[in-house]
């Protein structure tokens, strides 16, 4: 008893930080039609962001979020403008192709700065409460939780009250009415990214603490922001959460259940997931901006 | 007689809509079928599932005596089925000669022809029909680069490459201009007589269809409306609705196209 | 045609282009034989055989079928590994030891009968659902490697024995490397071939007019595995000890998928062009600004992607934006249109004694032809390259 619902709080602390590690990345997909293949490369950017600010100012992950936010923003914004706005109509390879190249440049580039050495971030929320006998709540990872809800909610609100929030819809569900009803769509795209990027770089943030920061952790975390979004339907903020929740406790249901399958595996396990859950259900779990079929040409 | 092409108790859903509704057709051998209905009435949705593009959800479809209803498409292909779609599918990065080598019937093809170039025979007919279809001066020009009514007779002769027993043709002259609507017309016409080629036409021009088939089928909201002759389904009430109907179709009504023709009904 | 078109066609030129395929051919069959020919150079040609061999295969499903696989390395990785397991006699505990041949051909098939296997699965995924699964693939591949220690020896990997002669295995690569590319560019002559392009077109097209499109794209899909496989267990007898991260290299499905779009994805000798083009710019660039070199590779990639989608051989074809169409504009001589005034009239025949008339017609109403046929999506969905 007490063994699942240690299986079960691991899994949904698991999710909440697949929850803000996936929400970016959905957005982008389903606003802009983009795969942004250097996803987890922004997530690690974030990460080093915050163990500089750590290292050398003493801030704590979780309040130098902020800060990271609005520089990542920024990063998103002149990005968008430079080099995403040139692939947005082109074929999915294009863009796909073109973000590769970015990942390449910045998981280089950032070696090349801070050397390929595994860097370990604190944070004054650590260790791991009793809940019951045998039963654990990882602090870190509790708040990562909290703080992926607050992300949800408000970007939430965002979308469904604020006048931008609704064009970014608009223009997400139907790019031309939303270009005749005077909808700047491309400063709408450049919006978005630019604040896909900013929350992706808190996530790394938020999760410096507890993934090693090294150049070279992108590539998983870009396939299981995959997995999530493919499973969940593009730019489907519910979605994001139900599909970070499933694969989560699936991991570490995994983890618990299954005799020396070790936390390496765990990538094989949201793979397998993935291909399963797209072939099955190529329209997404939970529905979204966009609608997604996988096995559609 | 069991019919060539029979389908019964179709029904296709698209999560709570219903895009087809129990419908019925058949086609006979060498027989021209007419099916027409306002936009969004299940037309394409229903050639979708009887060349298996599509699943179905209930019902079953036969065709030549074998039940096609969970068929791959490719089999549907093997056993003589052909069809042209609404949005023209073409290989746009290929000759039209190699999309209509392309295109031959699959099901003779073994491993030796497979990993073989096309042969003469293959040439000589892709040739003929090119030529048949008015296409010879674009033979070797990229299928991408041709114009909408020539891709749409490129289709037409793809379908016929695989000596189909029944062609699907889903609006074979949306797009293409009047002068080659009577060529295509006159065309199928030959095919039926000639060759003992069955059709089964989705078509907004409604002359077209009256002047072609023996038969027509209306579909309206995914369901059977009517059934009968050219004639009298003109004078159907319910059609008459159907087109003038409440749901803002901008399609013409039939009666606008029973003026004289000048091809003959087979 | 315009005269530079005109030109690039000519004959002269191709006898040209014979010419320097010919002396290549001479040069890359003479160069274990020159003087200052030592080993280690020798093994950086065999590197690049290798290179544009797994960029050939690459092209095979990517260029062809346009099933654009991110994960292709990992056929690599499992060539080399099963190569590696059977034939190490140290750091596992089954300790097999068989002849390296033997080793080699097995690593191959295994990588084909896991290309076919874990391909009917992905591939019934589309474009970048598939793209990911492939990456998924690889990745998966790598941990369950390094999880699998009694086998594969964990994080450690494996020795091979030591059996070095670098100009056999150059020729081996080099042989390899021609029979596949003559080998791919008769596939492409075959109806086979076609049918691998018109799934890239339109798959649901190809279908409905009977081609096997599963079958078709897991054959080749499997083909291009097994070959990738055979580079993998030779690579992996050369270097004589692998490890997951050295055998199963992001890097070299990025070069293989490099090599294919900067020479010219989906034509036949685009692949060689570009693969050999980035491997040499890799070793300048390797040699010269050694921090810079993976980071230069991702600016290659962009600028390929979004100024050169054809590739270089691309280039010289008249049919795209190319040197041609850009020569024609320096120099003034751009025919009126693409398709000049050598059009006549062609009256059709069988059966249609009052046709022909319609293509004057056509002529001049062009637009009346055209314009009901532009099909929704069909011209902005297409990939371009």
């Amino acid at each position: 008893m007490s063994q699942l619902l240690q299986a079960l709080i691991n899994g949904i602390a698991l999710g909440g930080m697949y929850t803000v590690l996936v929400l970016g990345f959905s957005i982008i997909w389903g606003v802009l039609g983009v795969i942004n293949f250097a996803h987890g490369e922004f997530v690690m950017v974030g990460a080093y962001l915050a163990w500089l600010a750590n290292e050398y100012a003493g801030i704590d992950p979780f309040i130098a979020a902020p800060a990271i936010f609005v520089v990542m923003t920024v990063v998103g914004f002149v990005l968008q403008r430079v080099l995403v706005n040139r692939v947005i109509d082109r074929p999915h390879l294009v863009s796909l192709l073109v973000m590769f190249g970015v990942s390449i440049i910045l998981a280089n580039g950032m070696k090349l700065i801070f050397t390929a050495d595994f860097r370990r971030n604190d944070t004054a929320l650590d260790g791991s409460w009793q809940l019951l006998d045998g039963v654990t709540v990882p602090v870190t990872k509790f708040f990562v939780l909290l703080c992926a809800l607050a992300i949800l909610v408000g970007l939430s609100a965002f979308l469904q009250r604020t006048r931008l929030g609704k064009s970014i819809r608009a223009a997400a569900q139907n790019r031309e009415a939303a270009q005749i009803v005077g909808i700047d769509v491309k400063w709408v795209y450049a919006v978005t990214f630019a604040i896909c990027i900013g929350i992706t770089g808190v996530a790394g943030a938020l999760i410096s603490p507890i993934l090693a920061v090294q150049p070279f952790q992108g590539p998983p975390l870009t396939l299981k922001a995959f997995a999530v979004t493919a499973m969940s339907g593009l730019g489907s903020i519910k979605g994001a959460l139900g599909g970070a929740m499933l694969l989560g406790v699936v991991e570490a249901g995994l983890a618990v259940y299954v005799a020396g399958i070790g936390t390496n595996l765990a990538v094989v396990a949201s793979f397998v997931v993935l291909v399963v859950a797209l072939i099955t259900r190529p329209q997404g779990l939970f529905g979204g901006l966009r609608p997604v079929d996988a096995t559609a040409t | 007689m069991t019919h060539l092409l029979e389908a019964r108790g179709i029904v296709r859903r698209f999560g709570g809509l219903v895009a087809v509704d129990d419908v019925d057709i058949h086609v006979d051998e060498g027989e021209m079928v007419g099916l027409i209905g306002p936009n969004g009435s299940g037309k394409t949705t229903l050639f979708d599932c009887l060349s298996r593009v599509q699943t179905i959800d209930e019902g079953t479809v036969t065709f030549d005596g074998v039940d096609i209803t969970r068929s791959k498409p490719h089999r549907v292909a093997h056993l003589g089925l052909a069809r042209t779609f609404q949005v023209i599918r073409v290989y746009r990065e290929l000759s039209v000669l190699e999309n209509m080598e392309l295109s031959v019937q699959w099901r003779d093809v073994g491993l030796r022809k497979l990993f073989g170039k096309p042969d003469r025979a293959t040439r000589e007919k892709a040739d003929q029909l090119i030529e048949f279809l008015l296409l010879s001066r674009v033979r070797d020009e990229l299928a991408g680069t041709l114009s909408g009514g020539q891709r749409r007779l490129l289709e037409l002769g793809m379908s016929l490459m695989s000596d189909p027993k029944l062609v699907l043709l889903d609006e074979a002259t949306s797009g293409v201009n009047p002068a080659l609507v009577e060529e295509i017309k006159e065309r199928l016409v030959i095919l039926n007589r000639e060759r003992g080629v069955a059709f089964l036409l989705v078509e907004h021009d409604i002359r077209f269809v009256k002047d072609l088939c023996q038969r027509v089928v209306v579909l309206n909201h995914g369901s059977k409306l009517a059934e009968g002759s050219p004639e009298a389904i003109m004078e159907d009430r319910a059609v008459i609705e159907a087109y003038f109907g409440d749901d803002g179709s901008e399609e013409p009504p039939p009666s606008a196209a029973s003026e004289p023709s000048t091809v003959e009904t087979v | 045609m315009s005269a530079i078109a005109a030109f690039v066609r000519s004959p002269a030129l191709r006898r040209l282009g014979q010419v320097v395929t010919a002396a290549t051919l001479v040069y890359l069959a003479a160069v274990p034989l020159l003087p200052q020919t030592n080993d280690a150079t020798l093994f950086t040609y065999t590197l690049m055989l290798t290179t544009i061999g797994v960029a050939i295969n690459w092209n095979l499903t990517g260029g062809f079928t346009g099933y654009v696989d991110f994960g292709h390395a990992v056929w690599f990785g499992i060539g080399a590994y099963v190569t590696a397991i059977f034939m190490s006699t140290e750091g596992n505990s089954l300790q097999i030891g068989w002849p390296p041949v033997l080793c080699i051909l097995l690593g191959a098939v295994v990588s084909g009968v896991l290309a076919a296997l874990i391909g009917s699965a992905t591939m019934r995924l589309k474009g970048p659902y598939f793209s990911i699964a492939m990456l998924g693939t690889f990745v998966a591949m790598r941990e369950i490697v390094r999880v699998a220690k009694p086998v594969t020896g964990g994080g450690v990997g494996l020795n091979l024995p030591l059996y070095l002669n670098r100009p056999l295995f150059y020729y081996v690569q080099l042989v390899l490397v021609a029979a596949l590319l003559v080998f791919t560019w008769w596939l492409r002559r075959t109806r086979f071939g076609s049918a691998l392009v018109a799934i890239r077109e339109d798959e649901v097209g190809a279908e409905m007019r009977g081609i096997n499109a599963t079958r078709t794209k897991v054959a080749i899909f499997s083909f291009a595995g097994m070959s990738t496989g055979l580079f993998g267990g030779l690579w992996a007898f050369q270097i004589t000890s692998v490890d997951p991260d050295t055998a199963f290299v992001e890097l070299r499905t990025v070069e293989a998928v490099m090599g294919a779009m900067l020479g010219g994805i989906g034509t036949v000798i685009g692949p060689v062009i570009g693969a050999t083009v980035l491997f040499w710019l890799n070793e300048v660039v390797w040699a010269n600004f050694l921090d810079f070199h993976l980071i230069v590779q991702g600016v290659l990639l962009i600028v390929i992607v979004l100024y050169i989608p054809r590739g270089l051989v691309g280039l010289f074809d008249a049919r795209g934006p190319s040197v041609i169409t850009l020569l024609d504009k320096w120099l003034g001589t751009e025919p009126g249109d693409t398709y000049g005034d050598d059009r006549v009239p062609v009256r059709a025949g069988l059966g249609s004694a009052e046709s022909g008339e319609w293509f004057e017609d056509e002529v001049e109403s062009d637009p009346v032809l055209t314009g009901g046929g532009t099909e929704p999506g069909s011209d902005s969905e297409r990939a371009t390259v």
